[in-house]
């Protein structure tokens, strides 16, 4: 359930300032038995950019990651008495404490990641929850079983469906709901599309690695490498060369230690 | 044997009546039974026939056998006992109102020289009873909408609704359905409850959702003595109350199943539940969870207490209460055990003894409490008479320890940390069913991380320590 509070933020804010303490937590669901398609991508997005960043952090997970989360969405922090999720919220906290990854970018810069970003979260985002949720097969398949496997039985049902029905009210809300399969991937292609176009034959969008890297990295990576009954998806994506050798590059440099 | 007549005047339903009339019917205890002038020890007397008026939906064969006492009764001041037992079993069954008894001598046909006709006059309450009230409790106002229906199938059943609505969007509701076995041995009451119920504890940090099933069976073994086997299945959303809630709390957050069963053990020799002034009440309580579900645990409740008159006026009383709880697998904060409060440890704030997280009670694994009381009425008030028998006066003194020791001796030495207050109140009776107080408290032995309560602290609730 999202809680927000003026107060809150405001503390936040006054007692951001303090460096990266060593024990920062990242907290997420089970990722072999538990964790689905949507939340997988901003997982690893919210790692990439801490990793980007330098920031140490440890990954914890936890079967209810879900509902300690502030907002109810995961991933989300623990940096002392603090809690901030999802990637966004994460990089403002980062910045109040100094580190940015976009601190040379100009303002038209700035604003045109965060343009990109906010399409990702509009189509990328959505088409993910609408394979895992909508789409029969993959529903079926994977994500009832994955979603009920951490509940005593009939708690995973109940929970399972109680989730499908918000899910489809979220996209419903968003007039995803009434797609179809065929007009979901050709949106996914248009933002693909674009986003190979910006990125060009750079190694990353603005040069340096920044959070739009970060958020890339996250769900292309998360679409090509997670095995669905509907492989149209993955398909889709990994037709855009330079977006999966973008992934493969963060993937090499941030999370392959020898 | 004689006769029963049942159902003699039809037509004489009445609709609409006892609207808001939700407590339990008429309080028989307080009328004395008639005290004979005259010996009637020695009058032979028998019932020839017994009449019972008034009745509409309610069943015969029910009816029958609850007067069916009167016809072994030998002589009048025999009659005039039993007579009062049948209306007080009557009573019990919660399915009428104004209950009257005349006894006649018989004439007729069939009279036999001694006999004499009973008969009870009784108004069976309306098919449905509604009612609309208000309640303030220690976080919000709410709206209660209750609707209830006595003995629909005739024979003591009743479906009983209740939905409640808080300004803090909070809703509740409870959907309960009652039979009583009046004359099948040890009396059972079989009960089923669905319910949702939502309720916050800011000492706590964490807000529940429970939405459950609950199945009881309630038995008696002597008259004193009731016995309640549960089963309670539920599902419940623990959630935190703010962003800045401590994160052992946040922890526990996230929907968790819990099946248990539970029986419930009381023995009730008080001569009054309220303001007891004589008489020892023990009440035991065990539950096992984890037949399904994920969440196992035991745990086991005991409360005493015991009054004993000093002068007319003047009681002394002891209660002690104790509790453990032994986790398997999945307790959560909801599970544990907590101890202070106005209700429980006097002088000390809600949940304010034993461990803390950020100045939130996270819960022990074990307990005691003990309270030593001395009652008296109010002074320059007649005790018996009037408000004064609403009120009494009392000085405490209580001590008890909440622990989460690890086992062994270090589980002694944890529980051995007693924290005491005293201090003295007066107390408001509620009904039958609860009591209000209001105490001035001195801590007089409170650990760093308690949170104690000194002054005045007012409490409500139907059990105190």
């Amino acid at each position: 359930m999202p809680e927000f509070q003026l107060k809150d933020s405001v503390i936040t804010s006054l007692n951001a300032q303090e460096p990266w303490p060593d024990n920062v937590k990242l907290f997420q669901p089970y990722e072999v038995e538990q964790i689905l398609l949507p939340d997988n991508a901003s997982c690893l997005a919210v790692q990439a950019f801490l990793k980007m960043c330098n920031l140490p952090f440890e990954v914890e997970m936890r079967w209810n990651a879900e509902f300690m989360s502030p907002s109810g969405r995961v991933p989300f922090i623990k940096c002392g008495a603090f809690v901030v999720s999802e990637l966004e919220p994460i990089v403002q906290f980062a910045a109040n404490k100094g580190v940015s990854l976009c601190g040379r970018l100009s303002t038209e810069e700035k604003a045109e990641m965060r343009a990109y970003m906010s399409l990702i979260t509009n189509v990328l985002v959505n088409a993910e929850l609408y394979i895992s949720w909508l789409d029969d097969d993959t529903y079926n398949a994977v994500t009832k079983v994955r979603n009920s496997s951490v509940y005593p039985w009939p708690l995973g049902w109940l929970q399972t469906r109680s989730k499908r029905n918000a899910v489809a009210k979220r996209l419903k809300a968003l007039h995803w709901q009434e797609k179809t399969l065929e007009q979901v991937l050709s949106d996914v292609e248009q933002c693909c599309n674009s986003l190979s176009q910006r990125l060009g034959d750079r190694d990353y969008f603005f040069g340096t690695p920044t959070e739009l890297d970060a958020l890339v990295f996250g769900h292309v990576f998360t679409i090509i490498t997670t095995r669905l009954p509907c492989r149209k998806l993955a398909e889709t994506v990994r037709r855009h060369e330079t977006l999966v050798s973008l992934a493969k590059r963060i993937d090499e440099q941030y999370f392959k230690r020898p | 044997m004689g006769t029963v007549y049942a159902k003699a005047e039809p037509g004489e339903s009445e609709v609409g009546g006892g609207l808001f009339e939700f407590e339990e019917p008429i309080e028989l205890d307080e009328e004395p039974i008639p005290k004979p002038t005259v010996k009637l020890g020695g009058v032979r007397a028998r019932v020839d026939r017994v009449h019972v008026d008034g009745l509409n939906r309610t069943k015969d064969d029910i009816i029958k056998s609850t007067v069916d006492d009167l016809f072994h009764a030998t002589d009048f001041e025999d009659v005039i006992l039993r007579a009062h037992k049948v209306r007080r079993a009557l009573d019990s069954m919660g399915c009428f109102r104004d209950i009257g008894v005349y006894i006649d001598v018989s004439s007729g046909p069939g009279a036999t020289p001694e006999g004499l006709e009973v008969t009870f006059q009784v108004k069976e309450l309306s098919r449905i009873v509604g009612g609309v009230n208000t309640t303030v409790s220690e976080n919000e106002g709410n709206l209660v909408v209750g609707v209830k229906m006595p003995n629909v199938l005739g024979r003591g059943e009743r479906v009983q609704a209740e939905y409640s609505m808080g300004y803090r969007s909070s809703s509740n509701f409870s959907i309960a359905a009652t039979k009583p076995y009046p004359h099948k041995p040890l009396v059972p009451v079989v009960s089923a409850t669905v319910y949702q119920q939502n309720h916050e504890y800011p000492w706590s940090g964490y807000r529940l959702l429970d939405r459950g099933l609950l199945l009881d069976l309630a038995f008696r073994t002597s008259p004193a003595t009731k016995h309640n086997l549960q089963w309670e299945g539920l599902v419940r959303d623990t959630s935190v109350l703010s962003k800045t809630t401590s994160f052992r709390v946040r922890e526990s957050s996230g929907p968790q199943m819990k099946s248990l069963v539970r029986h419930i053990v009381s023995v009730d020799r008080r001569d009054e539940p309220i303001f007891p002034s004589r008489g020892v009440f023990v009440q035991f309580s065990s539950e096992l969870a984890g037949l399904g579900g994920g969440v196992a645990h035991l745990k086991t409740e005991l409360a005493a207490q015991a009054s004993l008159p000093l002068t007319d006026t003047l009681s002394v009383q002891a209660s002690g209460a104790a509790g453990v709880l032994h986790d398997v697998f999945g307790s959560e904060l909801a599970d544990r055990l907590y101890l202070g409060g106005p209700a429980s440890l006097r002088g000390f704030a809600q949940r304010g003894v034993g461990p803390q997280h950020d100045r939130l009670a996270t819960g022990g694994l074990a307990y005691w409490a003990a309270a030593l009381h001395l009652w008296a009425p109010l002074p320059f008030v007649p005790p018996r008479a009037g408000l004064g028998g609403l009120f009494r006066s009392h000085l405490f003194l209580n001590a008890g320890c909440l622990a989460a020791p690890e086992g062994g001796a270090a589980a002694w030495q944890a529980l051995g940390e007693a924290r005491a207050a005293a201090g003295g109140g007066v107390a408001l009776r509620l009904g039958r069913v609860a009591r209000l107080e209001l105490n001035y408290c001195v801590p007089l032995r409170a650990l760093p991380a308690d949170r104690a309560a000194p002054g005045l602290q007012f409490g409500v609730a139907a059990h105190f320590l």
